[in-house]
């Protein structure tokens, strides 16, 4: 047995004896401001972090056009709208998934293996399509956090992901690139 | 001195006079601060998130026995294993190991300090395992050969034109100035990595205790192709990483995000909790975490600057200094720059070594403002000199000048003498050798021929009672501080 483990809880233990100055208490005031209406509140913050929102089937229409190869994790929502795809993950143009919930306070989507078809479904293409309801938005990311833990507590999925935007990068002079190694576009449908 | 003290001065006088290197920094910088100011206002009461933050860090690392052995239950609850290492060489020698039990050929990293820290490629390397970084500034070091510049970005130093001709010359890319281009030559590059990679390697922002995960943040999506496509998923972290609950990341992500780049949360906020499940499609079979304190309960022993392990890493007490802005990241020698290194560095490794790093700093207090967990950097930076000179780290004419400076300053007839002396010595060109640092890029202003008291006398008094006239003629003319071109 490594003896590293009692090591280390015991010089812990040992250090924790001397007690350190404690900050002050922070008032209880709310931290963000209100939220407003969910879906305004989302379209806005989606849209400045770069994310497409399809309205209508039309606007669905069209942004499909752009994929031809197009893999879906089965999720009844994703189904809805391209059926079962025609390819695999590793050879996806588009990745269509479902989600488990929307943030309305921060733009984001929040996704797990089981809501998304496992890990790479929501990375690996170039694109990723959402299909959501909109009764899936939530105000901020404290209800975010609390629906999750009540949909899995004790049964977490291996992989949770709190999605924002497109992938990008600024490490070069800082220079805004979409795109980095995760999708470049990502997109959400309303199906409901 | 030492060795690693001169290294520090010498760096620091190169890049102080280097304005190439300054007008870098400055447009990186300035983008930052930028970002930030709209980020913070996404906060009803950015002051109050400060102090929340720093309630939930305090109540983590001063119970940290009790979070790390929750933590340790339920990732083996969910299937995963977890390494306790007392050193860096420990940390290394198990991943080693495992890599090569498991005929491991390349290995993936997303961006990570700790394994900097570790030197962990180099052991990796050594055990015959091929390592590609694939943060896009990571990647950059790799190929350059450089340690990270900065702990959030790692090339915040080079340039477009910098980049364009390492990846024409390590890499045979065309030439270009398009920072989209670039990018996506990596991305193809490292996109053939990631599908053939065997093993991913990263850190963690945050461990959380109640749930078993490892909360990971990247822009790229990097961090998640790490942990996607190859087999295993290899985590390392400091000890001090842990957060009581998941619902602690609703407060801890957007802080960490608007700290770090300005942005409301990053773009992939990911938790990692083990291996693949049945019924999942995809993911690593197997899932390790290495614990790493690597001088980390050294630095919980000394309760005054216990709060140094609050930090969440995000780079702010980097981006206001003013010796950071001055010197650059790679002039201080460590993997954890500007003032939270300053801070750590000499409890993390060894004080006498590191103990020049303290003065590194104008004590102006701006890190200790920025830091989103109220860490009180620059009083820390205060301790580690006292520290240092109890423990005679300081050289032989630092003590003299500093009981000089003492002896001047207790009694008004020593500090007047002083005064006169000091006037002496700077006309008659007697200190410049003392203040060459300073005159090898700039001239010292004139030295007046009277005190400021002796003005006072002769002259102050006609002026309005309690705040005098400036009186130009009356004095010696001072030059304005002027750069040699």
């Amino acid at each position: 047995m490594n003896p590293a483990r009692s090591n280390i809880l015991g010089r812990v233990r040992a250090a924790l004896r001397t007690e350190a100055h404690r900050p002050p208490v922070p008032s209880a005031s709310p931290l963000w401001p209100p939220i407003g209406d969910l879906e305004t509140r989302f379209r806005e913050e989606f849209a400045a972090l770069r994310g497409e929102l399809l309205s209508d089937t039309q606007a669905l229409r069209h942004f499909l056009t752009g994929f031809p190869a197009i893999a879906t994790d089965g999720n009844e929502l994703a189904r809805s709208v391209v059926g079962d795809g025609n390819s695999i993950v590793r050879s996806a143009d588009l990745g269509v998934t479902g989600c488990d919930c929307l943030v309305a306070q921060t733009g984001s989507i929040f996704v797990t293996t089981r809501s998304a078809g496992g890990r790479a479904l929501s990375v690996l293409p170039a694109a990723h399509l959402v299909v959501a309801r909109r009764d899936q938005l939530v105000p901020d990311l404290e209800a975010a956090f609390a629906l999750m833990r009540k949909r899995y507590d004790r049964h977490w999925p291996s992989l949770l992901c709190l999605i924002s935007g497109p992938s990008r990068t600024a490490d070069i002079e800082k220079i805004l690139v979409m795109g980095a190694h995760g999708p470049k576009r990502l997109a959400v449908y309303w199906a409901g | 001195m030492t060795a690693t003290a001169d290294q520090f001065k010498r760096a620091a006088a190169v890049k102080a006079s280097d304005p190439h290197h300054r007008a870098v920094l400055q447009k990186a910088i300035g983008a930052y601060d930028d970002a930030v100011a709209r980020g913070k206002s996404r906060f009803a009461d950015w002051q109050n998130a400060r102090s929340q933050a720093a309630q939930l860090k305090w109540e983590t690392v001063n119970h940290l026995d009790q979070y790390l052995e929750q933590f340790e239950h339920t990732v083996l609850n969910n299937g995963g294993h977890v390494f306790w290492a007392e050193t860096a060489e420990d940390a290394c020698r198990y991943i080693a190991d495992l890599a090569r039990h498991r005929g491991v050929q390349k290995v993936v990293k997303s961006k990570s300090m700790v394994t900097e820290e570790i030197y962990l490629n180099a052991a990796l390397e050594e055990a015959g395992v091929r390592v590609v970084e694939t943060d896009l500034g990571e990647f950059i070091c790799q190929i350059r050969g450089e340690t990270p510049y900065h702990i959030v970005t790692p090339v915040m130093h080079l340039t477009k034109a910098d980049i364009a001709r390492d990846f024409h010359e390590k890499l045979g890319a065309p030439l270009t100035d398009s920072a989209e281009e670039l990018t996506m030559i990596a991305r193809a590059r490292l996109r053939q990595e990631f599908l053939t990679a065997d093993m991913g390697v990263t850190g963690a922002n945050f461990l959380i205790a109640d749930t078993g995960m490892v909360a990971l943040s990247t822009n790229e999506g990097n961090g998640r192709l790490s942990v996607s496509l190859p087999r295993i998923h290899v985590a390392v972290a400091g000890i001090e990483k842990l957060l009581p609950r998941f619902e602690d990341l609703a407060l801890l992500w957007p802080l960490l995000a608007i700290s770090g780049t300005g942005q409301g949360v990053t773009v992939y906020n990911t938790l990692l909790g083990g291996p693949r499940r049945d019924g999942e499609p995809d993911g690593p079979g197997e899932f390790h975490v290495v614990l790493l304190d690597n001088g980390r309960t050294r630095l919980l022993a000394d309760a005054e600057q216990r709060d140094a392990l609050h930090c969440i890493r995000c780079g702010a007490c980097l981006n206001i200094c003013p010796v950071y802005k001055n010197v650059g990241g790679h002039a201080y020698g460590t993997t954890y720059q500007g003032p939270i290194g300053s801070v750590i560095t000499p409890h993390l490794r060894d004080a006498e070594q590191w103990s020049h790093l303290p003065y590194a700093s104008s004590l102006c207090g701006a890190c200790t403002d920025v830091c989103p967990v109220r860490v009180d950097l620059h009083h820390h930076l205060l301790h580690n000199r006292r520290n240092a000179v109890q423990q005679r780290f300081d050289q032989p004419a630092q003590r003299w000048a500093f009981s000089a400076w003492l002896w001047a300053m207790q009694s008004e007839k020593r500090y007047a003498l002083a005064g006169w002396l000091a006037r002496l010595a700077m006309r008659l060109g007697w200190a410049d050798p003392f203040a060459r640092a300073w005159t090898q890029g700039r001239e010292l202003p004139v030295t007046p021929r009277e005190s400021f008291r002796e003005w006072w006398k002769n002259k102050g008094r006609d002026g309005p009672p309690g705040r005098p006239q400036p009186d130009h003629s009356a004095r010696p003319a001072v030059a304005p501080y002027q750069h040699h071109k």
